[in-house]
């Protein structure tokens, strides 16, 4: 066996008026986790899809344990062994977990396939991974830990020397993320690769060996990741005009409160009492994937059926429908930008205008939008080609500020609510988005911001709230409770 | 901050005026493809540029056009109206039947194209409440209400009295433009300026690029689509209407297959069926263009077969060529 499992070396890809990468090299020994870190737009999905086989390099040279390796096509990747899962994961939902994971590859006796020996060969597959779900099940019903499994189990049936996961975490909870990473080491013990590509420093620091950092298209270093903090590791990402996200140091707002919650009920899925947000406070809803937070802020927004006895500016709130909520002062960023929060497929100053068009004037010349949406994409510094350039096209943190850009186009939120507004974005467009958030809760609008990176919270919020199962079981102050503490909370569901 | 809207990189800028370049190209596309296809006409048959052969154009295509206006709307949301055939006779044979039964002329015609704006409502309000697919109760539309249509008189055509004044409507001409023409033309731009102008016309794209999101927005979702299925209706019984004023009778068999007319000139009128894009103005030159291409088999004697061949195959062609040019343009 060679020191070097994979080697890409002077790796060269341009896109028209871009280039993506810029001569990056990339070493990945036998049985390690090697973490690519960067900002969005850095190169990683580039680089990882020359390496799949689905892009061609313009230069460089790629060797796999030693042999020249140049895929055509995916298929040929999977063949030569480099298995990747992508953060979409390509699983088809409707069909069973063993029609996936033997797909185009199951065993068949002429035109027959043999179905009782592709069940065999596909639970072999789910027990090297620990799965103990049957075969049988249809993808959609899995939960998402069990689906991930399912699509690394998928990359093991390919008998893969490399197996690269695209931020596996950013859909997963914290033990089910613990369920991969067992999952992982025992890849690495077999001698199998892993390229583990995540935003998530805490991650990187327990799975990965080493990472090399990108960076504008180019590997800035290669970091031992026994001997490196991640501190080191953020700085290198962002280079020098980068900002950290930094907890907040400013006095709790004081005063009664805009939206006070006395019971929000959903039966089976949750049961919240007694949460308060005052004018201009962030309010943390922390919790572990389907402890009800997406559930809370949806039935609020009158998004679905819930008994919800809440009362805004002192007034009982009644919101059947989200253009009800919308007309009671409430605005919400939803879960999934692409699917929920925008028009993909229309340009920036449509998108924004959007919500702004329910009152007169009912007449609304294509000019008029565009002198409307101004003032708030200025403000928040959206870059585009012009308010003409389709929403689809812009950076994970520009669409999110679209999103912002229609409720402050609209004008008169009281409420804002926030689902995972981070997820998928880079360090620095993190930052900027919690900035906005933060003007915003300065000129006194209450915003309720639930998120699984509670470094995120405790850095953003004036409260926390930690919903388990469905109930709010504790509130912290995050300038005096250490976030092991809220942590231990949200896993265990029990006060300290 | 130091980059804002209209300021931004040179890669984004260039991906974006190249979209609105083959936007363009797009859209004159099927402009030169209709202007060349009228001077191909004019040479080949030297009839065809006489100001009868033109009016007769006009008056053929817009019955079509009226309908396939109402579809651009519907299919702007990402739905689809296959009643509209049923729809348009049985608001041919309403009208007939309330004038011979003594309703002022008005009143007829308005009452006919409620009627057709209720099935519309009805239909979309089904889709968009219940969530079920346009593509079936419209699909149950078309059946039940063509059986509705026969059932008014068992099938037999219904004489509309004969009044003058209702005559011209659907055969009248001022000067060679004959008034359908004018009506056609003028649901047009109406349309176009609802749908670019409008608060509504806004909704309508936003809901058919992405219907969570709009809902998510705030916006009266079910409230559009069920209003753009009303439109639809209520259009294609206005093309029966003025059917029915140029053959001074109701047909019951009327505007059979016109669901699949009205289809292929929005799609090839650059209308993406998904939703969210295109607009009345590519479906307008598409109805004249699918005309003209009738038209000039007519005036060279080629059978009907021939045409129904040519006419499929345009569009196919059209189709691919609009694939392609969008590709590119998104790829760039």
């Amino acid at each position: 066996m060679t020191a070097e499992r994979l080697r890409m070396a002077g790796i060269v890809k341009r896109f028209p008026g871009s280039v993506a990468l810029d001569g990056v090299e990339l070493s990945v020994r036998p049985g390690e986790v090697h973490c690519l870190l960067g900002e969005n737009g850095a190169g990683k999905s580039t680089l990882m899809k020359i390496l799949a086989g689905s892009y061609h390099p313009d230069e460089g040279t790629i060797l796999l344990d030693g042999q020249p390796y140049s895929p055509s096509t995916p298929h040929a990747g999977l063949a030569a062994g480099i298995a990747v899962i992508y953060q979409e994961l390509d699983l088809l939902p409707d069909l069973s977990v063993a029609q996936n994971l033997l797909l185009g590859r199951a065993p068949h006796l002429g035109p027959f396939v043999r179905r009782a020996r592709r069940a065999k060969l596909a639970r072999e597959a789910l027990d090297r991974v620990g799965a103990s779900f049957p075969v049988t099940a249809k993808v959609r019903d899995l939960p998402i830990a069990s689906q991930q499994l399912t699509a690394i189990a998928k990359a093991l049936t390919a008998d893969a020397r490399v197996i690269v996961m695209d931020e596996p975490s950013a859909t997963l909870g914290e033990s089910e993320l613990l369920a991969v990473f067992a999952v992982i080491r025992s890849l690495t013990a077999e001698g199998r690769s892993v390229i583990f590509i995540s935003h998530r420093m805490d991650e990187v620091m327990e799975i990965g060996d080493r990472a090399t950092v990108l960076r504008d298209g180019r590997a800035v270093g290669v970091y031992d990741l026994a001997s490196t903090g991640p501190d080191e590791l953020v700085a290198a990402m962002i280079g020098e005009a980068g900002e950290l996200v930094g907890a907040t140091d400013r006095p709790a707002p004081e005063g009664d409160p805009l939206l006070s919650v006395e019971r929000v009920h959903v039966p089976g899925l949750l049961d919240v009492r007694d949460l308060d947000v005052r004018p201009g406070e962030v309010v943390g809803l922390a919790g572990l994937g389907g402890a009800g937070r997406t559930t809370l802020l949806r039935a609020l927004f009158g998004d679905l059926k819930a008994q919800v006895v809440a009362r805004l500016d002192g007034r009982p709130l009644k919101v059947g429908s989200p253009a009800a909520a919308v007309r009671a002062g409430l605005a919400l960023v939803p879960e999934s930008r692409k699917e929920q929060g925008l028009m993909l497929g229309l340009s920036v100053s449509r998108n924004a205008a959007i919500g702004a068009l329910g009152k007169p004037p009912w007449v609304l010349p294509g000019r008029l939008g565009r002198r409307l949406t101004r003032p708030a994409l200025d403000s928040l510094g959206v870059k585009a080609a012009g308010p003409g350039q389709l929403v689809g096209q812009l950076s994970g943190g520009n669409q999110q500020k679209v999103v912002l850009a229609k409720w402050i186009t609209r004008g008169g939120i009281r409420l804002l609510l926030l689902d995972e507004p981070t997820r998928g974005l880079d360090v620095g467009a993190k930052a900027d988005l919690y900035r906005q958030v933060r003007h915003l809760a300065d000129q006194g609008v209450a915003v309720l911001l639930a998120s699984s990176e509670l470094n995120e919270l405790t850095a953003n919020a004036d409260r926390i709230q930690v919903l388990y199962e469905g109930r709010n079981v504790a509130r912290f102050d995050p300038r005096v409770s250490p976030e092991s503490v809220i942590a231990h909370t949200v896993i265990t569901g029990a006060t300290p | 901050m130091t980059a804002s809207v209209g300021m931004a990189s040179t890669g984004q800028e260039g991906a974006a005026r190249s979209r609105r370049g083959a936007d363009l190209i797009v859209k004159s596309n099927l402009l030169l493809v209709f202007l060349g296809l009228c001077v191909v006409a004019s040479l080949l048959a030297p009839q065809f540029l006489t100001g009868r052969n033109i009016a007769n154009l006009l008056q053929q295509s817009s019955l079509t056009g009226i309908v396939a206006i109402g579809m651009t709307m519907v299919v702007l949301t990402a739905g689809i109206d296959l009643s509209v055939g049923s729809v348009a006779a049985f608001g041919g044979m309403t009208v007939a039947l309330l004038m011979a039964g003594g309703v002022p002329v008005l009143w007829a015609i308005v009452l006919s194209i409620a009627a057709g704006a209720a099935f519309g409502a009805f239909m979309g309000g089904l889709s968009a409440y219940l969530a079920l697919p346009a593509f079936m109760t419209t699909l149950a539309g078309l059946t039940a209400i063509r059986g509705l249509t026969y059932l008014l008189t068992d099938g037999k055509p219904a004489d509309s009295g004969g009044s003058e004044v209702f005559q011209l409507l659907g055969g009248g001409f001022i000067g060679y433009v004959p008034i359908v023409g004018i009506i056609f033309v003028a649901i047009t731009i109406l349309a176009a300026v609802v749908l670019r102008g409008t608060t509504f016309g806004e909704y309508v794209y936003a809901v058919g690029s992405n219907k969570e999101a709009a809902r998510l927005s705030g916006l009266p979702v079910r409230g559009v689509i069920t209003t753009v299925f009303a439109v639809s209706g209520a259009l294609a019984a206005l093309a029966g209407v003025l059917l029915t004023s140029r053959l001074t009778v109701g047909q019951p068999t009327a505007f059979s297959g016109l669901e699949l007319d009205a289809i292929a000139a929005v799609v090839l009128g650059g209308t993406n069926l998904f939703g969210g894009r295109g607009g009345v103005f590519g479906t307008f030159i598409a109805v004249l263009l699918l005309s003209v291409l009738r038209n000039l088999c007519n005036l060279l004697g080629l059978g009907s077969f021939f045409q129904m061949v040519v006419t499929g195959l345009i569009l196919l062609v059209a189709l691919v060529l609009n694939l392609l040019i969008e590709r590119r343009g998104a790829r760039a």
